[in-house]
């Protein structure tokens, strides 16, 4: 287990490393100097040359590169130009919005990836067939904004039944069944997608393992159509659709900017929006620094799950 | 080919053309322009002048719908096909040597390291908005994709039993890589061809929803509909030519490469 997290940690952090240097390249290739915009159009020149003092403007690149760095290693994420404070305290004010949506959604698309796509693998009457393959192909094409959009027109304007926008007034934690009602609406539509990608991908998986000599020794044993699905051939397929499940967070981090912009929900995707349309550089470095931590941290994650589910991965250096 | 013209990948064709024609024709037969401010029809219901109702800022919706149309159609059409000839180029180089290879996997590897909205977002902050930033950020999003792609396919065929005969008889590097493995390592790209058309179609509804997309007052799919979203409550019709025109897009693209995909077994 530590061998192998320890033989694909390297690799991670180069790409985190040179993932790095490319946000902090691409910020600094905007055309135009930071502080002469930030200090107005006639500011004297000493006031624009103590704004680039103060962010720091004036120094070699190499060493900018090394402050930013080192101040996101000790968790100082650098000040906004223009909304204000400190990078850390913002983030800090979204996350715990973001991480709720994107957890809630998370957990929806696992159980309905658990759910649909053993029956979708192990089905044998056409019209479920039809119906889940239809869900497959208009859950994995459908933009969120589309479905997103619909869901707020049937839940929120024909039958006035959800909130469609915002936070609870009180706080997330104040009633746990007003969140829901907030939490629904932008949840299912972030967890769609994702949804049925892994629902494709574990009923492929499924259908492949079903083929395997083991289920045909399992069930010339006697044992039961449902337990073979369950207790044997998902055993199998579930490692790989860890993985899948790696990857498709990147869907998630990506469809919550979106998700966070059509519903209000006032979380980091909202922030991101707020850092590019006001061009808040420092703000828009650190979260794309951010999600790209997250995204590579969660995919080495599962990658060690995989390794711990399957025996094959794990030494497959050793062969 | 023949996957394209029964069950779902006809079905797929179909969706997509009626759109692109509706997109290249439709314009041709509305009498509205889709930048004409009409006097008096602020946010008009549906109607028999005009069928999906006008704007906030007076204009017709279906005009600026398949306008729109075309718009999309453009950027997709270009942004798609550079992005993956350049994805192709890279990929194709980085089976040359192994040096090579390397550096193109980590630069791949950085590239998708990115969440694709994220990545776009982050370009378009650099670019800054409008019409060839979406272009643009669709090209480098494709280009790691069409990259990898390419390079796995390029090294699968490279072992097949005729690359080596075609070696053996004094083929040179070249000369094999171009006539031989090329030609069948393309199979795998039609699939993701379609595939990215949808993708291109999201990122461009994506950009419009998040305040970085076609420049206005250029009418696009995600234009169109991120200004409906703002009248929801007022004019929820406003909303449905968008969406629905996207979601036919959409799903046809996403047919035509599950047929395609079926079809190489």
């Amino acid at each position: 287990m530590t061998g192998y997290l320890v033989r694909r940690l390297p690799s991670a952090l180069i790409v985190l490393w040179l993932a790095s240097v490319l946000i902090f390249l691409l910020i600094r290739a905007i055309p135009g100097d930071a502080a002469a915009v930030l200090a107005g159009a006639d500011a004297p020149p000493e006031a624009v040359a103590a704004i680039r003092a103060e962010l720091g403007l004036d120094r070699p690149v190499g060493s900018q590169y090394l402050h930013w760095v080192g101040g996101l290693l000790s968790g100082d994420l650098g000040r906004s130009f223009l909304i204000g404070g400190d990078i850390a305290g913002l983030v800090a004010d979204g996350l715990a919005n973001t991480a709720t949506l994107t957890l809630a959604a998370l957990l929806l698309a696992a159980l309905t990836a658990l759910v649909l796509g053993p029956v979708w693998a192990a089905t044998r009457n056409p019209w479920v067939d039809r119906l889940l393959t239809g869900f497959h192909t208009a859950s994995v094409a459908l933009p969120t904004f589309v479905t997103g959009v619909v869901l707020i027109l049937v839940f929120g304007v024909f039958f006035r039944l959800l909130p469609t926008g915002g936070v609870p007034p009180a706080g997330l934690l104040d009633r746990v069944d007003i969140t829901a009602q907030y939490l629904v609406l932008p949840a299912v539509c972030l967890a769609l997608p994702v949804a049925g990608v892994l629902t494709g991908f574990l009923a492929e998986t499924l259908r492949g393992e079903l083929r395997q000599d083991y289920v045909t020794t399992v069930r010339a044993a006697g044992v039961r159509d449902r337990e073979v699905v369950v207790r044997h051939a998902l055993r199998g397929a579930l490692p790989v659709a860890v993985t899948a499940l790696g990857l498709q967070t990147g869907a998630l981090l990506g469809g919550a900017v979106l998700v966070e912009s059509i519903f209000s929900w006032p979380g980091l995707g909202m922030l991101v929006e707020q850092g590019i349309t006001r061009r808040d550089y420092p703000v828009v470095q650190a979260l794309l620094m951010l999600s790209v931590t997250v995204f590579v941290l969660v995919q080495l994650l599962t990658d060690v799950a995989h390794a711990a589910l399957d025996p094959r991965v794990r030494l497959g250096g050793r062969r | 080919m023949s996957a394209l013209t029964r069950g779902r990948g006809l079905v797929g064709l179909v969706l997509v053309g009626v759109v692109a024609v509706a997109g290249l024709v439709g314009p041709l037969l509305v009498s509205w322009d889709p930048y004409q401010q009409i006097p008096d029809a602020n946010l008009l219901g549906p109607s028999a002048a005009h069928p999906l109702g006008t704007d906030d800022l007076n204009r017709d919706v279906l005009s600026r719908l398949l306008s729109g149309i075309r718009v999309d159609l453009l950027i997709s059409l270009t942004a798609v096909p550079v992005g993956a000839l350049i994805g192709c180029a890279i990929g194709a180089l980085a089976t040359f040597s192994s040096a090579l290879d390397v550096a193109v996997q980590r630069f791949f590897d950085v590239l998708l390291a990115f969440p694709q909205l994220i990545l776009a977002v982050g370009l378009a902050a650099v670019i800054g908005p409008g019409t060839t930033s979406v272009m643009i950020v669709i090209t480098v999003v494709e280009i790691p994709v069409f990259g990898r792609l390419l390079r796995s396919a390029v090294l699968r065929v490279r072992e097949a039993q005729f690359v080596t005969a075609a070696e053996v008889i004094g083929g040179g590097r070249t000369h094999v890589l171009r006539t031989h493995v090329l030609p069948n390592s393309l199979e795998p790209l039609v699939v993701q061809l379609a595939l990215s058309m949808s993708v291109a179609v999201f990122i461009e509804g994506a950009m419009s929803v998040l305040g970085i997309g076609v420049s206005p007052p250029d009418p696009s799919l995600g234009a169109v509909l991120t200004t409906s979203l703002r009248y929801l409550d007022l004019n929820p019709l406003f909303a449905l030519g968008p969406l629905a025109v996207t979601a036919v897009l959409v799903l046809g693209f996403q047919l035509v490469a599950q047929a395609a995909n079926a079809a190489r077994g």
